[in-house]
Formats: C-alpha cells, structure tokens, sequence
C-alpha cells in the first residue's frame, strides 16, 4: 500500500509539468506542513489498539465530512483568532496539536485522546483543503487530497503496525513533543505582530543639491558639455539634414 | 522525559525571543550548555532526574530564545517552525545514535574523550561570549 502511493506519487511528480492537479497535490497537499501532522496521527493509530484504531480513521472521515459541511461555522468560530484569516485560520497550528497532545500522554490516555484529535485534524484537513482549492469549484480537488491523506495515515499506521519494536512507544512520545513544539511555535509566530525593521539610515538623493562635497565644481580645463539633442543617447550626428 | 520536554521548553524560549523579550546572557548560557554536557560526557556523570530537567530547562530557554530573535522578519513562520524543531529534533537522534554506538567499543573511554573535546569548544564559545560583553 506504502509503495502503491510512492509510485502514484512517482507518477505525479512526472506529470507536474502538464497537469495543474498534479503539481498542485505536489506543493499544497504533499507540502510539508500538511503532512506531518499526518504522518503524527498515523504513529498514534500505529500505537493505540485496533479499537482506537478504527476508530481514529473512522472519526478523522467524519472529521474531513464536517469540515466540507460546517465550513462556515467552523470559519466564523476561527476567525476571532489573531490574524487567522492571513494565516489560514490557524487550521496548521490546530492540527498539530491536536495530534501532539494525542501522542505525547502515553498509552492509557492515547485511546481516549486519538479519536478526538483524528476528528480535529480531520475538520482542519477539510477547511485546508477548500481555502487552498485553486479551481473553487472543480470536485477531483477536494476528494484527491482527502484521499492522499487517507493514504497516508494508513500508510504510516500499517507499516509500523507490521514492524512494531519495542521502543516505538518512546520514539511516539518523542515525536508527540515535537509536533506539539511546531504547533505552539507555528501559533506563536502566526499570533505575534510581526516586528517592524528598523527604520534604514537617511540618505541623500542623487543628484540633489549638495549631496556630494564639491560635486557642483567644474574642471575649468574640459570643454562644455553637449547641449542634448532631440535624440536620445546623443545620435544627433545621424540626424539627416 | 528530557527528549520530550526540550523542545516544548525551546519553544517558550522561542516565543519569548519572537516577542522580543529580552533575556541576558543567552550566548554565555549557551557555552555554558556545551561546555556543561561535554563534562557530562566526559566525566559521565549521571546526575539525579530532578537537576537534569533543570539543566536542560535552562540550556534549552538558552537555545530558543536564539532561535527566537534571529527568526527572520519576513520568514515563513511554518517552515521555520518546522525546520527549527525538526533539525533540533534528528540532531538529538544523532546525538542518541552516537552515544548507542561509541558506548560499547573501548568501554565508553571514546566516548568520553569526545565530550572531553566537545567541553573545549565550550571553553571556546565561552571565552568568545564573555568578550563580546
């Protein structure tokens, strides 16, 4: 399944070129910012039992369904977030989150955690989706990445289900503090005002009056400059009579 | 616990430097954090769990709140965010894989002639903080 999508991936990296589906999956829904988040919810599936596994994917489904049907409401309730709007309403730092706080507690919390966060990730992978859609209008934009993240929160889950060690539930942990890092710091950075630069040293204009020491004095020796002619670039010598 | 709460310590320091809060002494603080864990190394000392959170809380404070305040004006806060983590992250996973590696081969004894050279370049970074006070 994991190689099926490298080689659908393969194929789409070829097409780039040609098709604006292609290249568009390729930047916005494979851009790292969109896959992390994830690649963390398909650790945490890996980690919690079948149950909580099934049901990660089943509420991250009715996450993305809600998402596309409540996206209005979802919106207005995001849009009272400092400059959410410039920053996609915040739906990346969101998703981190809800994933990092999902891996980070361990495994009694996990089951419980990892359904609500595959819900929440679901909601933002939706609202995402519909802010980024260059065509507005056009389905196979909506349904491909819903798809490409399916596959890989299934990808991710089953091929560590299948090769599952011992310290698997450290590296989760692990890598539950750094998704939760990115997402407090991706926040931060979105919810700060931006800092003003400092404003650059006054500089003269060129060619103002006194802008250079004794730049207004003549060499008395060199003959007067050419009064410019109705041709630009001094062409007067081709000028016909 | 250390490898999880680095980060989300780094990230307050982070934020605090985005905000332009001002910390002295964050360059010494880092010298003093390499020259700190080399002579851990070196000497391998393994202190109690309570005064290695809070070595690695302040070296981490120390460390982002660099990040924070080099963070460039007109950055991607997405990218940086996960390129700061990120690169911070797999250097700790080097450091893990280095650290699994060198501890069986010669009992350790390279091991901790490493961290011995890594204090020197802390007594390096050291000397250069303090003159630039």
């Amino acid at each position: 399944m994991a190689a099926l999508g490298l080689f659908g991936i393969a194929a789409m990296a070829l097409l780039a070129g040609k098709s604006p589906l292609a290249r568009w999956i390729l930047t916005e829904t494979l851009a790292p910012q969109r896959v992390l988040p994830l690649i963390g919810l398909g650790a945490a599936c890996a980690l919690a039992g079948t149950q909580a596994f099934a049901a990660a994917l089943l509420l991250f489904g009715v996450g993305i369904l809600g998402g596309f049907v409540a996206q209005d409401w979802l919106l207005w309730m995001l849009y009272g977030l400092p400059q959410a709007p410039t920053h996609l309403f915040m739906t990346g730092p969101i998703s981190y989150l809800a994933v990092g706080l999902a891996l980070v507690p361990g495994a009694r919390l996990r089951p419980w955690l990892l359904p609500v966060a595959a819900l929440v990730a679901g909601a933002m992978l939706a609202l995402v989706t519909k802010l980024t859609d260059p065509s507005l209008h056009e389905p196979v934009y909506t349904w491909m990445p819903v798809l490409v993240a399916f596959w890989i929160v299934a990808a991710v889950a089953l091929t560590l289900r299948a090769f599952r060690r011992g310290w698997f539930p450290i590296f989760g942990r692990i890598l539950g503090s750094w998704l939760l890092a990115i997402g407090l710091l991706y926040g931060g950075a979105s919810l700060l005002p931006r800092r003003e630069p400092p404003a650059p040293p006054a500089m003269p204009l060129p060619g103002a009056p006194q802008s250079v020491p004794g730049a207004d004095r003549t060499n008395p020796g060199l003959p007067a400059p050419a009064q410019p002619g109705p041709f630009p670039g001094g062409t007067d010598r081709f000028r016909q009579p | 616990m250390l490898p999880v709460l680095f980060p989300l310590i780094m990230v307050v320091g982070g934020i605090a430097g985005m905000a332009g809060v001002p910390l002295p002494g964050i360059e010494i603080g880092i010298a003093l954090s390499i020259l700190a864990l080399g002579l851990a190394i070196a000497f391998a000392w393994r202190p109690a769990e309570w005064v290695a959170l809070a070595l690695i809380a302040f070296f981490a404070l120390c460390h982002g709140h660099a990040h924070g305040v080099e963070l460039p004006r007109a950055a991607d806060p997405a990218d940086y965010a996960i390129g700061f983590v990120l690169a911070t992250g797999m250097i700790h996973l080097f450091g893990i894989g280095v650290g699994l590696g060198l501890n069986k081969p010669v009992g350790g004894r390279f091991a901790r002639m490493l961290g011995a050279l890594i204090c020197v370049g802390g007594v390096y970074f050291l000397v250069l903080a303090l003159l630039a006070v």
